[in-house]
């Protein structure tokens, strides 16, 4: 398993790597191959923030796949402006944004494909692609400073 | 309908995604860029088809969804039918009272990559939307077959090589030009059409919301940068985009009520179409000189497509 | 509120009106059809029904047969009774959506009047067309008269959508010799019909908001297999659903129906197994050997054609004194033995009597099939059981103009 980029979100999440599910016989599969999407009933996935689901287990939020990443973003909090660039066009839903505030990267369903890092306007960047065996303190320690336009 | 707020990025930061991680789309795929902004543009419930594609094999491979929302697929090309049936029988259910809850605000909506709209599903949407169900139809429009591994589709644009028109010695790549699927659906007199590009967000979002809130059935074409097939590296999905809007091989335009064109977008510095193609490796042979005329070309189309949108839109007819 | 249609206790009705009027009884939520020859007038009867307030449901005329099943599937998996009709070419458009039906377990009711397939094209009756939906995963009932085809449907509705089935099921009768014949029907009260069917009870529907469910998953080598064996067990464990709701239509109706009918076979030394508007003539021709000739002759006729009832054939013919049958296959065999006579020879041969089989091609793009035909067919099985061994080519042709035409010879003796 992979750190954990933010603590938000279930303990469900990216609990299982795709294909590792138990592979139940004939007469436990589903119906029909109906996948639901919660456990129970739910008011809405539209009014609950992922923290306030109830996953089903066929949810892909309970899978992960950072095995797809080699490189992967590093979020520095001290530099963010929190213009949710990076969470309007992450494909993975990997971006972890609560009330306005960036809080962090989902790294169990991010694939390091660094389109956040590309659209984040800040100098220097708040999100920098490192290799994925870095340490994220160590990431941090080494930020790069504001880059001088040139003249 | 209960639209979400696209006033800044912000405020739109704050909907609950309902499309989730996990899905198996390439990293830097711009599929789940739009449809996650599609979803995020209300908070109704959706119920959702797509037609066979990269986003269908990615997002519902058993035992697992990636959809909060119902969802449903058939084939290739019926997405716009399999949606159009369940409308169908919200309508009758409603009229007849066997909804669990007939008060739930819904909205229907399909997804087709090109291949499936532009060619293989093409008469499905079109029965769709002459019969008037109330859905929105969106395009993820990546010009080829890339589910399958980059084959030539109707929307692959002329001097493309994917792999069933490929350049060599003895060809340019496509020989054929894009098929003008906005026309086509604005012809069928739908209340709402479009052309949107993610790069472009609030447009885009704007674009989703009118189509949701119209009444009939609306459709969009969407550019979705595909980097496996058009050959850039992940991170720049957003950079060839903006490459796209800006030089104009994707203008941004929505045609109301078949007739009304409005450009929404019109780039401050037009770009060379030169800067767009040599972005991408499935333009690199033209490139070389003796298919430099497929440049001019395409740069020739262009312009007169942009003269044509700008006629249009002053004409007001 | 939809209308109470007036009926009379007995109407004169083809099949393809009686059709229309037991789909307009189960008020059925969304039809979505594209009309075709010979089943047209089922869509068109439906239609007339909308249009005059018997209908409270969704009627959409789509532009093929592939939209029009994609549409019911579409609308049944939103939860509500879907059903459309079909013939011929129409079906094999269909084709791709049908297996997609079954495999999603949605209880669509698809009223087929079975067409010849091109090419060359026609129009007329022969069972091309249920013949190719017999691997779709669909339960198959068979009509052999008006009567049928207003009753099955009735029962196919309350089989299909039992929570134990949850599939689709095909409802057939013959291109015009039942489509197009009026004849007496004795119909049921619109109340008393709706009554039999019952409410539709939502399964996995896309509408019930609090409750999301994703339909048509991708299932590869992993997940594929368990799917589809859990869909074979459905589809043979219909059975009693289906024996049990054709008691229950006897006992509302006095009308009898079974998986395999069978006909004078307690004593029969010969017999015809056959399928559609044939069997009645077929019983006719039986009726009058036993007369004129004394030709111990009976009938059997599967009116499920799948699941296929492999157990109730069985019995059919494990009659000690049976010695010939032949399976009269009306679809073109395609470079096979009939489809019919492979399926009734691989239940045969675990009987004990283990009769004589032959295969009889027939009644091929509508091609007549009269009661003498069926004599000369019955009284060639005789003359096999006299013999001991089958003394004709094993497959023949019946009714078919120039040389003899026959393949494979028998090596019993």
């Amino acid at each position: 398993m992979s750190i954990t980029g933010s603590t938000v979100g279930t303990d469900k999440r990216g609990v299982r790597e795709l294909g590792g599910e138990e592979k139940v016989g004939w007469d436990e599969v589903q119906q029909g191959v109906v996948l639901n999407s919660f456990d129970g009933t739910t008011e809405g996935a539209a009014f609950l923030k992922a923290e306030e689901r109830n996953y089903a287990d066929f949810n892909s939020y309970t899978a992960t796949v950072a095995s797809w990443r080699i490189i992967k973003p590093v979020y520095n909090r001290d530099i963010c402006i929190d213009c949710q660039n990076c969470w309007v066009w992450c494909p993975d839903t990997s971006i972890i944004s609560r009330d306005k505030q960036m809080l962090g990267i989902d790294y169990d369903h991010c694939k390091g494909c660094g389109v956040c890092v590309e659209v984040c306007p800040t100098n220097p960047k708040s999100l920098l692609m490192f290799s994925e065996a870095t340490d994220n303190d160590e990431a941090l320690a080494g930020w790069p400073v504001k880059e001088k336009k040139e003249k | 309908m209960a639209i979400t707020s696209i006033k800044n990025l912000k405020e739109f930061s704050t909907n609950n995604d309902r499309f989730e991680g996990a899905h198996l789309l390439c990293p830097g795929c711009a599929h789940s860029m739009i449809v996650r902004e599609l979803m995020n543009c209300t908070d109704d419930n959706l119920v959702i088809s797509s037609n066979t594609g990269c986003l269908e094999v990615s997002t519902a491979v058993y035992p697992y969804t990636s959809w909060d929302t119902s969802w449903i697929h058939i084939g290739f090309e019926n997405a716009a039918t399999a949606v159009t049936g369940a409308e169908a029988m919200y309508k009758a259910r409603k009229r007849k009272g066997t909804l669990k809850d007939p008060d739930a605000p819904v909205k229907f909506v399909a997804f087709g990559g090109d291949g499936s709209t532009y060619d293989i599903g093409f008469q499905w949407l079109s029965g769709a939307m002459e019969r008037g169900h109330d859905f929105t139809y969106i395009c993820l429009d990546n010009e080829n077959y890339a589910n399958t591994g980059g084959q030539r589709s109707s929307a692959t644009p002329i001097g493309a090589t994917t792999s069933t028109a490929q350049a060599g010695t003895h060809s340019y790549g496509k020989k054929e030009k894009k098929k003008d699927i906005v026309s086509i659906m604005a012809a069928h007199g739908s209340p709402y059409v479009a052309q949107l590009a993610p790069n472009k967000w609030k447009s885009m979002a704007k674009g989703f919301q009118k189509a949701l809130e119209t009444e009939g059935p609306c459709f969009i074409n969407t550019v979705s940068a595909c980097t496996t097939e058009w050959k850039f590296d992940p991170k720049d999905t957003i950079h060839i985009t903006d490459l796209a809007t800006d030089s104009l091989m994707f203008p941004i335009y929505e045609i109301i009520d078949g007739h009304e064109l409005n450009i929404l977008y019109r780039p401050k510095n037009i770009i060379k179409v030169e800067d767009y193609l040599g972005a991408q490796g499935r333009y690199k042979h033209l490139f070389k000189p003796e298919n430099k005329h497929v440049i001019e070309q395409i740069q020739s189309d262009i312009d007169k497509k942009w003269d044509m949108l700008q006629r249009r839109e002053e004409a007001r007819i | 509120m939809a209308k109470e249609f007036d009926l009379n206790e007995v109407e004169v009705w083809d099949g393809n009106y009686a059709a229309s009027q037991a789909l307009r009884q189960a008020q059925i939520d969304v039809v979505a059809a594209y009309p075709i020859t010979p089943s047209t007038p089922i869509v068109e009867g439906y239609g007339a029904y909308v249009a005059n307030g018997y209908v409270d449901g969704e009627f959409v005329m789509v532009e093929s047969e592939h939209a029009a099943m994609s549409g019911c599937v579409g609308a049944a998996a939103a939860g509500g009774r879907v059903a459309t009709a079909t013939s011929s070419q129409g079906f094999a458009l269909m084709a791709e959506v049908l297996y997609q039906a079954s495999g999603m377990r949605l209880p669509i009711v698809l009223t087929v009047v079975n067409r010849a397939l091109a090419s060359p094209l026609n129009v007329r009756g022969d069972h091309s067309d249920m013949y190719l939906g017999r691997d779709s995963g669909w339960i198959q009932l068979d009509a052999f008269n008006a009567q049928e085809a207003y009753d099955l449907p009735l029962c196919a509705f309350k089989i299909g959508e039992n929570l134990d089935v949850r599939l689709p099921v095909m409802v057939h009768q013959d291109g015009f010799t039942t489509s197009h014949k009026a004849q007496n029907v004795y119909p049921l009260k619109d109340e008393t019909a709706y009554n039999f069917v019952g409410d539709y009870v939502p399964v996995d529907e896309m509408l019930d908001f609090t409750r999301p469910v994703t339909h048509g998953a991708q299932t590869e080598e992993d997940w594929h297999y368990e799917h589809k064996a859990k869909q074979h067990k459905a589809l043979m464990d219909s059975r009693p659903v289906i024996d049990e709701v054709f008691a229950q239509f006897k006992e509302l109706t006095g009308r009898e129906y079974k998986r395999v009918e069978t006909y004078m076979m307690e004593d029969a030394e010969v017999a015809l197994i056959l399928l559609g508007s044939s069997v009645e003539s077929a019983v006719l021709a039986a009726k009058q050997l036993r007369e004129e000739e004394g030709i111990k002759a009976g009938i059997i006729a599967p009116r499920c054609f799948r699941p296929f009832p492999y157990d109730l054939v069985r019995d059919a013919l494990d009659v000690p004194t049976l010695k010939a049958v032949s399976c009269m296959d009306k679809s073109a065999p395609g470079g096979a033995m009939g489809a019919l006579f492979n399926e009734v020879s691989a239940a045969a041969y675990t009987t004990s009597s283990r009769p004589l089989i032959s295969n009889y091609i027939y009644g091929l793009g509508g091609r007549d099939f009269a009661i003498d035909e069926a004599k000369r067919i019955m009284k060639e099985q005789k003359a096999h059981a006299d013999a001991g061994h089958i003394t004709t080519n094993i497959q023949q042709f019946s009714g078919l103009r120039g040389p003899k035409l026959g393949f494979y010879e028998t090596r019993r003796s």
